[in-house]
């Protein structure tokens, strides 16, 4: 074989570097007025593949209490593939105790079960509530594709990690997105981002862009819980408080839709709408009664790169993790304004690096940094300052 | 036994060669007409071309097992046995025809002395007829199925299974399919050829009917980069390159041969770990050659460890560029798997490439593609005094945090105690046997 076929470019070192040189600068150098600014280490937790082999993780919480199998501040991460590598069939939630760095398994379900539609696939949709008891969401399939999609529920788990009922109807159909939630105790309220609703599969395409056909049916659901004492929670009310959102089948990323939740002060819901690839604002979703439709766009394209999770920094700034590159981007967004994004998944096996890498974000309880997941290394990970 | 065993080629294969046409002549002769047909000559009387090259041949007696510290031939075929029989003497009957059989094969010889019998299967499938012994090893070792299985001890060995022989963890990413993992026994087979490689287990196999039967099979080659080269994977890197030296007998007793901490019959022995490693070939394929550079913590083209120049020169895993990162990343290939990244565990790896075509699977990293992708990679075969100050130890971190598992699914699992050599008059796992 001739030499030079062997010969390897050397230019690709050199590109490695400029790489790594902007990943490990904020990409808009300004004045620190936010979060990411401040974010220096990454740190790798701990592995979230469980003993079955499920993995690529999901959603990311932290523990509000301590009861059952979880300590206050344990972090809760869960799995949409098995081990078949095929998104939409994952069943297990690790839980990762920062004090004794040791993870566990919160819980297993079944591949299927009676009362979820097409079997069990957890996605980001999930929560637990002062009362104990873990919300999470599933959007199944059998064959990694939403050809198979089952339209899914929303299971309640003990604070063992054991099922106890799940919820499904007409509301509920692909429960996607981080859940954004008002924990009051005896009550709660939880808003879910619904991304299933009739979307076909990945084969199915829009003759003229050439993509999986594009549906505009997805909402966001607000459910209002009362949780009796010693009782697991019952839904008492559904109002779907957003819809007509873009939505659609995709062979790698499964599924997109409106995916994070975050809940500011003010009542307004923020949601990360990746088909439009931008934040919109929903207002009143505490108490409206009735649809905002796709609400109002609070920052559209810029730094962000099909917006996925949520997370609300303690000066009120969201934290939305990029689907298209290892980005984070913090936006304020009383203002409109993007501030930062930082590489925060360099990893060059994908491309752009950490394409496809990133999902479940949470703060950390002392709101310094924030939790979030790598699904091409299954780690949970830690960003501090 | 019929006349013809009493005219049965003693001959070595390449000896076979003298009188192969003669064979075909008389074997077509004998199709239709049903009689057992004699073969006229015994090909013994030409020493020049009956007697093997010294340097095809690996001697399969002695302290230690063939195949372990042997270098490494270009071919192999590991296989795994269930047994199946509940009788302990149907096991020692099969390991002594196993043994003269594999000391047989080993020399070049048939499996057993070949008559020829129309009216009989043949004592060997004579499809490496004419071929040279080809540094043809057979290593036999021993799964747990042996000692207990199901909660059974079939044949009265459960108290001899030594402490060492764990049942293999579930690592990190394991995806192992049932039917390539585990086993009761097994058999690496490794030639400079693969034809022989595979005849030899093929042989044992045939002698093993009704006694044990085959689980699962890999075939792996490594090419022949030349004596003092350290070969490369399908990743297109040199892989070996840490290994402890097999020429310092030292080391070896150090970290391979089991000493007096085993039981007797495993003295001089050695644990065998076997992983199937599928490498996602289509997704490594599209890196940038830096960042498989990173991923391996080695140069591609020199084998150097990431800031040196030479194959051989040390890792330097304290090593740190201008920004003060490190220069063999945290997580490469190279940092996880070394001694010091180890308290000083250590392995001798002796894996095997493997390619066994395509199929529709789907990949566990994003972009998630599924599609038709080559099943090939790695044989990871590797042998240690104590698979838990061995691979366990050394692989129970790799298995989280290695760069290289973005590349790498294991699909097949297996761990062997392989005895104490063989010797002449000895049948494999006498000594255990003996005790129990």
């Amino acid at each position: 074989m001739p030499n030079e076929t062997r010969s390897l470019p050397g230019k690709s070192l050199l590109a490695l570097a400029a790489l790594v040189a902007v990943a490990a600068a904020p990409v808009q150098a300004q004045e620190p007025t936010g979060l990411l600014d401040s974010i220096h280490r990454h740190k790798t937790l701990t592995s979230t593949v469980t003993d079955n082999g499920d993995l690529n993780p999901y959603a990311v919480i932290v523990a509000p209490i301590s009861v059952g199998k979880i300590q206050k501040d344990d972090i809760l991460v869960d799995n949409f593939n098995n081990v078949s590598n095929l998104q939409g069939t994952g069943g297990t939630i690790v839980d990762y105790n920062p004090t004794t760095k040791k993870t566990t398994l919160f819980a297993k379900l079944p591949q299927h079960l009676a009362q979820c539609p097409g079997g069990i696939g957890l996605t980001a949709a999930m929560a637990m509530l002062k009362s104990g008891w873990v919300i999470v969401g599933s959007t199944p399939s059998t064959d990694g594709t939403t050809r198979t999609r089952g339209e899914g529920c929303l299971i309640v788990l003990d604070s063992n990690g054991q099922f106890v009922t799940a919820w499904t109807g007409p509301n509920i159909s692909g429960p996607w997105g981080n859940i954004a939630m008002v924990d009051n105790g005896p009550t709660a309220t939880l808003f879910v981002s619904m991304a299933g609703f009739s979307v076909p599969g990945p084969e199915v395409r829009d003759p003229e862009s050439g993509f999986p056909v594009t549906m505009k049916k997805a909402t966001v659901l607000r459910i209002e819980l009362s949780i009796p004492e010693g009782k697991p929670p019952e839904i008492k009310g559904q109002t779907v408080i957003a819809d007509g959102f873009g939505h659609r089948a995709d062979k790698d990323a499964f599924l997109i839709g409106p995916t994070g939740l975050a809940l500011a002060a003010d009542g307004t819901l923020y949601v990360s709408d990746a088909m439009e690839n931008r934040i919109v604002a929903i207002p009143d979703a505490l108490k409206r009664t009735n649809s905002a439709g796709t609400g109002t766009t609070v920052t559209k394209d810029g730094l962000l790169k099909r917006p996925l999770a949520l997370a609300l920094t303690v000066s009120g700034h969201l934290l939305a993790c990029n689907a298209k590159n290892g980005q984070a981007v913090e936006i304020d967004p009383v203002a409109g304004k993007q501030l930062y994004a930082q590489w925060i998944d360099t990893n060059q096996a994908q491309s752009p690096p950490g394409n496809g890498d990133l999902f479940g974000i949470a703060m950390t309880p002392d709101g310094t940094g924030f939790y979030y997941v790598e699904d091409d290394t299954n780690f949970l990970m830690e960003a501090a300052r | 036994m019929t006349d013809s065993d009493e005219r049965t080629l003693r001959a070595t294969r390449r000896g076979f060669l003298v009188t192969t046409a003669g064979l075909i002549a008389v074997a077509g002769s004998g199709i239709g007409g049903g009689a057992a047909a004699a073969i006229p000559a015994d090909a013994k009387g030409t020493p020049d071309a009956t007697e093997p090259a010294k340097h095809d041949i690996e001697p399969f007696w002695g302290k230690h097992q063939s195949g372990i510290v042997t270098p490494a031939q270009t071919h192999t075929y590991f296989a795994s046995f269930d047994l199946v029989t509940t009788k302990r003497d149907e096991v020692i009957a099969m390991f002594r025809r196993w043994t003269a059989a594999a000391g047989r094969l080993s020399t070049g010889q048939t499996a057993e002395p070949l008559g020829y019998d129309a009216q009989s299967p043949a004592a060997d499938t004579g499809d490496v007829l004419g071929l040279p012994p080809s540094r043809l090893t057979l290593t036999f070792g021993f799964g747990p199925g042996l000692f207990v299985k199901d909660g059974k001890d079939r044949y009265g060995l459960a108290a001899h299974r030594p402490e060492a022989l764990v049942d293999m963890p579930v690592f990190a990413g394991d995806q192992l399919v049932e039917t390539r993992t585990g086993g009761d026994l097994s058999v690496q087979a490794c030639a400079d050829d693969a034809q022989v490689a595979f005849h030899a287990v093929r042989q044992l196999a045939r002698l093993a009917y009704d006694v044990a039967q085959i689980r699962w099979v890999q075939a792996g080659f490594v090419a022949d980069f030349g004596k003092k080269a350290t070969p490369r994977n399908l990743m297109g890197f040199k892989d070996g390159t840490g290994n402890p030296s097999v020429g310092d007998p030292k080391m070896m007793d150090q970290f391979v041969w089991v000493g007096s901490e085993g039981p007797d019959w495993m003295r001089g022995g050695s644990y065998v770990v076997a992983r199937r490693s599928r490498i996602a070939l289509e997704h490594w394929d599209r890196m940038n050659v830096g960042f498989q550079e990173q991923t391996f913590g080695r140069q591609k083209l020199s084998g150097a460890p990431l800031g040196k120049k030479k194959e051989y020169e040390p890792v330097d895993l304290a090593a740190t560029d201008h920004d003060a990162n490190l220069v063999i990343p945290e997580n490469s290939h190279v940092r996880l798997a070394h001694h010091s990244s180890n308290d000083g565990a250590r392995i001798l790896r002796r894996s095997y490439s493997y390619n066994d075509g395509v199929n529709f699977t789907a990949e566990r990293w994003p972009p998630w593609r599924q599609g038709m992708e080559y099943d090939a990679g790695l044989l990871f075969v590797c042998y240690q005094r104590d698979p838990r100050t061995g691979f366990i130890k050394i692989f129970e971190r790799m298995s989280k945090f290695d760069m290289m598992n973005q590349f790498v699914t294991n699909t097949g699992s297996g761990i062997f105690a392989c005895p104490g050599g063989i010797g002449k008059g000895e049948f494999i796992g006498q000594r255990i046997f003996e005790k129990a």
